[in-house]
């Protein structure tokens, strides 16, 4: 056999970004379920990788309260992802975070040649300051535009229109975890089901087509239980 | 008098890696001769749960394009080059789009699944969803269409490399026009490129799914392969890289994950070493179907005598995108 010509081959990312609302109204139970369910989906996370291996999965966090920081600002694969706990403290600073995120789906940082990023919004209040311009800000990256996302709301106060809007996708809602077991199991889920959404092909394109067909929804979430004894 | 091309050809099909079904499909048919038009296709499935039934809606793409392919260089004649560009601009790619649809409506109807046969068509056509590349090589003329990804790629007699089909900016994150999306001819890029002088026309032409440029880590990556594909097929033709070229479309799958095909078409430099016709003396002696247009529209005024085939001159060539 001759040597393949050309040059150096490589697997394509997947920019996973986690959104987490830190609020003051996350206090208690709460924030300690989501670190647990994120702690919880990581094997979960590098199993999906593991079976995608032309993608490459890595993770980065943002949490918003008060100020919006970054939690792992540089990519991590997600073999060597480990979690530290986040704790609560103030309002609810959504716009400043997806700010932050629309920054990093500038091309660059991020690189044309990408698999879709995912985009995992986790929130159980309304936003305390202009959460629109900062979607808009996303909504004008192109990466903005392509990103997978994902949603959900914890708890009954949870914001179910901010999250709807965020998702900018009529097919799509908000996952709802009104309990630790299904704050779990959506965990798990935005964790694998988008990530493989980000790495298959979809029909549409830009230009002066009829538009795409009815976009598939493959990471429509699922309906979880409620057969929990403890409910948000 | 210039010898016309001797073409060999070579077509390579892989499945994704850890995949189950590979959803590419590839087809080369002809010579290149007048009688005999060279007609390359491929096409790619766009796979996963959404797609169940791509694999079916890439093959109905490459046969429609072989078929139709093969109807287009048929139809190839001096002074008739204006009208017939028109007719791979605008006509052309119609056709193909509307017969896919109905295609794949009547293999529905045919074999209804989980969602009946009276499933909204648009719903019914995703299923299918397909991309399409297809080139027709015949004396004094390349035609090339491309919906969706992968690559039409060219090598010309000094080696340099182009992609006449490229858009002007990539699809990001896999999304790709396809012969699903209703009006999908308005999508289809076109290239025309007369050949007056049969010695200086291309001596590579390879269309590829994107299972093989994505596998690379840039685009000058892709390109030195295809540089370096010709290389390998001027030293050693396709005999010498036939088994090759498996091996390495099994390497990309394995970066792209994706299901890879290659069709492509080497112009042999000295086995046909005695010369032939050119072209206007291909299409003298070949049959003349009737064209599938209004007649009142042929013919032309008669071209210019500048020792080309038809008076067109490698300035005519030209890539419309929408």
């Amino acid at each position: 056999m001759t040597d393949l010509p050309g040059g150096a081959m490589a697997n394509r990312p997947v920019h996973f970004i986690w959104l987490l609302d830190t609020s003051y109204s996350m206090l208690g139970e709460k924030i300690g379920q989501l670190n647990y369910a994120i702690r919880e989906a990581i094997p979960e996370m590098q199993a999906v990788a593991r079976d995608n291996p032309a993608a490459q999965l890595l993770l980065r966090t943002i949490t918003f309260s008060t100020t919006a920081r970054w939690h792992h600002k540089d990519p991590v694969e997600v073999d060597a992802f480990t979690w530290q706990d986040v704790a609560p403290d103030g309002t609810t600073n959504l716009g400043e975070a997806l700010h932050l995120v629309a920054g990093e789906l500038q091309t660059p940082p991020m690189p044309e040649r990408a698999l879709k990023p995912v985009i995992a919004l986790v929130s159980d209040g309304a936003p305390t300051d202009d959460w629109r311009a900062g979607l808009r800000a996303i909504e004008a990256t192109p990466w903005g535009r392509k990103a997978v996302r994902v949603a959900i709301a914890i708890g009954s106060d949870a914001d179910r229109g901010v999250l709807q809007e965020f998702l900018a996708n009529p097919e799509l809602r908000p996952l709802d975890a009104n309990s630790p077991k299904q704050l779990a199991a959506a965990i798990r889920w935005a964790s694998t089901a988008a990530v493989k959404a980000a790495s298959q092909p979809v029909a549409g394109g830009n230009g002066p087509g009829d538009g795409p067909t009815k976009p598939a929804a493959p990471y429509a979430p699922p309906v979880l239980g409620t057969d929990d004894d403890d409910v948000w | 008098m210039s010898a016309l091309p001797h073409w060999e050809v070579l077509h390579t099909s892989v499945i994704g890696y850890g995949k189950k079904l590979n959803q590419d499909w590839g087809q080369i048919e002809g010579t290149g001769s007048a009688q005999d038009p060279l007609v390359l296709a491929v096409a790619d499935g766009h796979g996963s749960v959404a797609y169940p039934r791509s694999d079916l809606g890439a093959r109905f793409a490459v046969d429609l394009f072989v078929a139709r392919g093969r109807e287009f260089g048929a139809l190839i004649r001096p002074g008739r080059l204006r009208r017939l560009r028109d007719y791979a601009r605008y006509e052309l790619p119609e056709q193909l789009v509307r017969d896919w649809q109905t295609m794949v409506w009547e293999h529905w109807s045919r074999q209804p699944g989980p969602e009946g046969a009276d499933a909204p068509r648009e719903d019914v056509l995703r299923l299918y969803g397909s991309t399409l590349i297809g080139a027709v090589l015949a004396p004094g003329l390349f035609v090339s269409w491309q919906l969706g990804d992968g690559e039409l790629t060219v090598v010309d007699e000094d080696g340099r490399v182009r992609l006449p089909l490229a858009p002007e900016r990539a699809e990001l994150g896999d999304e790709t026009a396809s012969l699903c999306i209703r009006k999908a001819w308005h999508l289809i890029r076109v290239h025309w490129e007369p050949l007056p002088e049969p010695e200086r026309g291309p001596r590579l032409v390879a269309l590829s799914t994107d299972g093989l440029s994505k596998s690379f880590a840039s685009d000058e990556g892709f390109t030195a392969f295809t540089a370096g594909l010709y290389e390998r097929l001027a030293d050693r033709g396709v005999p010498g890289i036939a088994e090759d070229v498996p091996r390495w479309l099994e390497k990309a799958s394995r970066h792209s994950g994706d299901d890879t095909t290659l069709a492509l078409a080497h112009r042999a430099e000295g086995e046909d070493g005695t010369p032939g016709p050119d072209p206007r003396t291909a299409w003298a002696t070949a049959p003349e179907p009737a064209p599938p247009w209004d007649a009142g529209t042929d013919p032309e005024p008669a071209p210019a005598p500048t020792g080309s085939c038809d008076g067109t001159t490698n300035d005519d060539e030209e890539t419309e995108r929408p």
